[in-house]
């Protein structure tokens, strides 16, 4: 463990002793929860003070301090109360004060998931994968479709059947691991012989023929209601209902699912988490590092290329075909928008951002990722929107602007993929390992970057061999 | 000042220090020879030379040019003409065409003509095979062609690299031949060889490369008859 | 990259010049017309054959009439899209040539073209000054905006985001392309609704472009088509010209073969690499107008899948291949239009137009399995 970090030791403050960390972590969480959860009785209400703004902000630095603890050489003990804190009590507590926070957490802890997954792919593989959402979309629509009243559409002698009962979800949730490896190993079977550039386009046409199929798969069989999208979905049912009422809490179902969800998703969350972290201590990983390194030395060293890229391609689409069901249980309603390349791309945005290869890199750059488009630009869009109807004046000293002349169009809510895009190019030219490299990966592409002879030459360009 | 002078060039392949203080003097007029076994830096001279590489450290001047810091494409524009490695030639342009590349600086087609005569005067091979895709013709044919290519731009030094590698015993006399009516004809060579035997009777001094480093110097006469030349590089016991 | 013919020699061999120059540009376009008309016919013969086995459908209609009645319109149609595709996959096969790089955000060159020429003749609609121009003059106008705008937007992109990676590991400047596309739908939407605020955008109606000639009671062509496929022959012309005749067309060729000797030969890589960059946006510029006039309704994401669908059309000519490619697009041309008519008249309606993209990208992954090489042979790669 140590060792694995010994390279990157972000945040960790220098010299300090165990003690003012411990101090110091626990006055940063309670400082960034404080301020994420009474910013709006703190802040006077004007339509120039970006409140929602500032409050995401606080939001993000608090989800940041799981972050930042993770990596503190404090007593593990001390670690895991702290965590269990600020996952398990204080982000519910601001749930039930803003409950677009608990949202944005369900989401953030989704798109780990899902990032985690393609991390497999792409980080330690090194195949890239930009149809990955499609894997998703099959696991939502196995579960949108015989969880609510579409399969007796379809299956119409034994519709009294469907939808299945919620206590169901949790066999699919396993089934979707099956079938999202299942379609991994389909797609990959034809596909993983070609290059990686030619297999990048390959894997987004699939990822367009998915959401065209479900898009017209409402004839000649009814199966995705097209366009209109599947409702309702059945959700897990609350069995703990009567130990939550025994115990004296008397909420609403209403209140109670996105916490419930939440938690679902924390506790999915941390399997993944294991899974890739045991991965990638395997052989199996060692051998998708050394197909990603040089294809062919792996192969000669007796790699078998195929099966271990099909491997991780089922991996990776596995998490992704769970992380499915579990989406279409929480929204109860699908339909083939949330399945487009700008989520593929976002998601390989997180991985990109974080660091390919990198657990916790994948993780934050989740965080950032989901808090920047769910949070900080409809923050944004509320901001500049206030203030067009506030018809405040901009005064910039030099020049003054009337905020009622700003094009209604212009909504930074709208734009995630120049957030996506810019996050990709930055990324690429200034840091192509990430902000958490992975010490492997930050070893491989400091070298791959000083190797070859054309580096040295950074004007003259050229190809060919060397002495 | 000397015709064309490299002092003290040290060249690196990232981390990899492949040229550790490499000083190489040429006069007008003269064949100079380096000579050393694979992986010495023969080849990482010539390439730091033409601009393929650039030095880390130290300077190259040619005819009170420095050619260090300067792109391949202004360095060729000097009159330094490099023919690399293992030959090079556009595959798929005909041999006419590839010599037409090698005179791709020259915008007069009078001139172009001239050199274009010349070359084939040199290697009347190459002028049967005008049309011929470069890519199908022999090893010996594709060094000549590589070479006429370079002379299509009348350079004032020639880099040669291996011109003798992978060719029939018959074929490296040949081209031997070849450069030294090219020198006859007052063309000054950089010339980079494993065949010592060879370079060192064609040329007039040589340098002894080995690991990046100049470890003998002196006139090819003196060189041959060296012991340790003749052990080591001349396999001769 | 590879130019089907061989260029002229200029210096020795000037009494073949002229037929030899005149192959390098024309041969490429005899090429083109046989597989266009060849795709046409045999097309045209599979339906046909279809339409006579499965004659009458459940609801006794007559298939082979009903074929035979739209299909010169669909050959028409098929043709404008084909070229329309060629022109895209141009850019595509000429940067891969050179740098054997995907470049992904080709296809928001394409939408730049399309925007900037919608916002030119917007601007003179809006200034009153469509009725009392050239028809002539206004499609040079429109297009020539369209290409420089595009061509300078690809040459900056490459500086700026392609160039410091063009030595790093392959995936590096694909995924750096990808950013690049997704950059450039924003920044456009961005930008047409500060100055519009509105980033939909329709092609004001042009009278003289809006006429119809009649053919017979089957086949009547918009003026809009016949500008399309004219102008992009002019283009494909003026590229073979280009690349196969000139000296920027020889540096292009050199440096795809061999950048390292190509630098050797006094040739300026970079600049050459920037030239690629500039005639490919151009052309992709071109063909976003000619689309924009041609399908009128357009918005920042309107690149996305015709710029894939013209990837498709480089793959299937083989990639690097630029005769390759205008062949690639005029096939896909005519399958993606066959498939989008005929489908649902053969299987009532049960799957239709909507799956024409599925098509292509099936294509894609067909050739890709089956013949990476294309249907002329991928020519780089095998480098000396």
């Amino acid at each position: 463990m140590v060792n694995r970090h010994s390279i990157s030791m972000p945040f960790s403050g220098g010299k300090a002793p165990p003690w003012a960390r411990l101090v110091g972590i626990i006055l940063y969480i309670a400082i960034t929860f404080g301020l994420a959860y009474s910013l709006e009785d703190i802040l006077p209400r004007a339509a120039e003070i970006p409140l929602t703004l500032f409050e995401s902000l606080a939001f993000l630095a608090f989800l940041g301090s799981a972050m930042i603890l993770y990596y503190q050489p404090i007593p593990k003990v001390a670690k895991l109360i702290l965590g269990i804190l600020v996952l398990l009590l204080l982000m519910p507590a601001l749930g039930l004060r803003n409950g677009y926070y608990l949202e944005v957490a369900t989401q953030v802890g989704i798109f780990a998931a899902l990032a985690l997954g393609l991390n497999i792919v792409v980080g330690f593989a090194g195949l890239l994968d930009l149809g990955y959402v499609a894997f998703y979309a099959v696991g939502a629509y196995l579960w949108a479709f015989f969880g609510s009243t579409q399969a007796g559409l379809v299956l119409t002698s034994i519709k009294d059947f469907f939808p299945l009962g919620g206590e169901w979800f949790f066999l699919f949730l396993c089934l979707g691991v099956i079938v999202g490896g299942l379609a991994g190993i389909l797609l990959g079977l034809p596909v993983l012989r070609l290059r990686g550039d030619y297999l990048a386009i390959v894997t987004l046409g699939f990822g367009e023929v998915i959401r065209v199929m479900v898009n017209n798969l409402d004839k000649p069989l009814n199966l995705t209601n097209g366009p209109q999208g599947i409702s309702p979905i059945q959700r897990p049912p609350l069995f703990f209902m009567p130990l939550l009422q025994a115990l004296g809490f008397d909420l609403e179902p209403r209140q109670i699912y996105p916490i419930y969800f939440y938690l679902l998703v924390i506790l999915i969350a941390l399997i993944v988490i294991f899974f890739t972290r045991r991965l990638d201590d395997s052989p199996i990983g060692r051998a998708w590092i050394a197909i990603r390194e040089d294809e062919l030395a792996a192969q000669a060293m007796g790699v078998p290329l195929v099966r271990t890229k099909l491997t991780a391609f089922a991996a990776g689409a596995s998490f992704a075909g769970a992380m499915g069901v579990l989406f279409a249980a929480k929204q109860i309603f699908i339909n083939p928008e949330s399945f487009t390349l700008m989520q593929s791309i976002g998601v390989l945005a997180m991985v990109i951002l974080g660091g390919m290869g990198s657990i916790p890199g994948v993780i934050l750059g989740a965080i950032l990722v989901t808090t920047l488009n769910l949070q900080i630009l409809k923050a944004l869009s509320d901001w500049l929107n206030a203030m067009r109807q506030a018809g405040t004046v901009l005064n910039l000293g030099f020049i003054q602007y009337a905020m009622k002349n700003l094009p209604v169009q212009l909504e930074p809510a709208k734009y995630e993929r120049m957030v996506f895009g810019i996050v990709l190019v930055l990324m690429m030219i200034f840091r192509p390992e990430g902000v958490l490299p992975a010490s492997r990966r930050k070893l491989e592409i400091t070298a791959n970057r000083e190797t070859p002879p054309e580096a040295v030459s950074a004007t003259p360009p050229v190809t060919g061999g060397g002495e | 000042m000397p015709f064309f002078e490299l002092n003290d060039v040290h060249t690196y392949y990232g981390q990899i220090h492949a040229l550790k203080g490499i000083s190489v003097k040429v006069e007008e007029g003269e064949v100079v020879t380096l000579i050393g076994a694979n992986g010495a830096g023969k080849t990482t001279t010539l390439k730091t030379i033409s601009g393929l590489l650039r030095p880390r450290q130290g300077t190259i001047i040619f005819d009170t040019h420095r050619l260090d810091q300067l792109p391949a494409h202004k360095i060729v524009a000097m009159g330094v003409s490099h023919v690399p490695e293992g030959r090079q030639i556009f595959p798929r342009l005909t041999v006419l065409e590839n010599l037409e590349m090698g005179a791709y600086l020259l915008n007069n087609a009078a001139e172009i003509q001239q050199n274009l005569d010349h070359v084939f005067q040199l290697f009347p091979r190459l002028k049967e095979r005008v049309y011929q895709p470069g890519g199908t013709l022999s090893g010996g044919e594709q060094q000549m062609l590589a070479i006429g290519r370079g002379l299509m731009l009348r350079p004032r030094i020639l880099l040669l690299d291996e011109p003798s590698m992978g060719l029939a015993p018959v074929l490296v006399e040949a081209i031997f031949n070849i450069i030294r009516e090219l020198n006859q004809q007052g063309i000054t060579i950089l010339l980079v060889e494993q065949n010592a035997h060879m370079a060192l009777q064609v040329a007039h001094r040589g340098y002894v490369l080995q690991t990046g480093r100049i470890i003998l110097q002196d006139s090819a006469k003196a060189l041959q008859a060296n012991e340790m030349v003749r052990k080591a590089y001349l396999g001769e016991e | 990259m590879q130019t089907e013919t061989v260029a002229p020699t200029r210096a020795v061999s000037r009494g073949i010049f002229s037929s030899q120059m005149l192959r390098t540009l024309f041969a490429p376009l005899g090429q083109l017309a046989i597989w266009t008309v060849g795709t046409a016919v045999v097309l045209s013969l599979v339906v046909l054959l279809l339409a006579l086995i499965f004659r009458t459908s459940s609801s006794g209609v007559d298939r082979f009439t009903l074929v035979l009645s739209i299909l010169p319109q669909v050959i028409v149609d098929s043709m404008v899209l084909g070229f329309v595709y060629a022109m895209i996959a141009l850019g595509y096969t000429m940067v891969y040539g050179v740098l054997e790089f995907i470049n992904f955000a080709h296809s928001e060159i394409f939408m730049i073209g399309a925007v900037v020429g919608a916002e030119v003749l917007i601007s003179l609609s809006e200034a009153k000054a469509l009725e009392n121009f050239n028809p002539l003059l206004l499609i040079l106008l429109i297009i020539a905006a369209g290409m420089a705008v595009s061509g300078l937007v690809a040459v900056v992109v490459e500086r700026v985001a392609y160039r410091p990676l063009r030595n790093a590991p392959r995936l590096v400047p694909l995924i750096s392309a990808i950013g690049v596309s997704f950059f450039l739908q924003d920044l456009v939407r961005m930008l047409e609704s500060i100055w519009r605020n509105a980033f939909y955008r329709t092609y004001p109606d042009v009278p003289s472009f809006s006429q119809r000639i009649s053919f017979g009671d089957t086949l009547d062509v918009s003026y809009k088509s016949i500008i399309v496929v004219v102008a992009a022959i002019v283009m494909l012309l003026a590229l073979n010209y280009l690349v196969g005749a000139t000296k920027i067309g020889k540096s292009i060729r050199a440096v795809a073969q061999n950048r390292a000797t190509a630098s050797l030969m006094g040739i300026d890589v970079d600049r050459a690499i920037a030239l690629t960059f500039l005639v490919g946006g151009a052309l992709g510029g071109a063909a976003g107008v000619l689309y924009g006039l041609r399908f009128s309704t357009i918005n920042p994401y309107t690149g996305f899948i015709p710029g894939i669908k013209a990837f498709t059309a480089a793959v299937l000519g083989g990639i690097g291949n630029i005769t390759g490619a205008m062949l690639g697009g005029i096939v896909l041309g005519f399958l993606e239009t066959f498939g989008a008519s005929y489908l649902s008249i053969f299987t009532e309606g049960a799957f239709g137009a909507e799956y024409k993209d599925i098509l292509a990208f099936g294509i894609l992954i067909i050739v890709l399995i089956f013949r990476p090489k294309g249907l002329l042979g991928e020519v780089v790669g095998e480098r000396a």
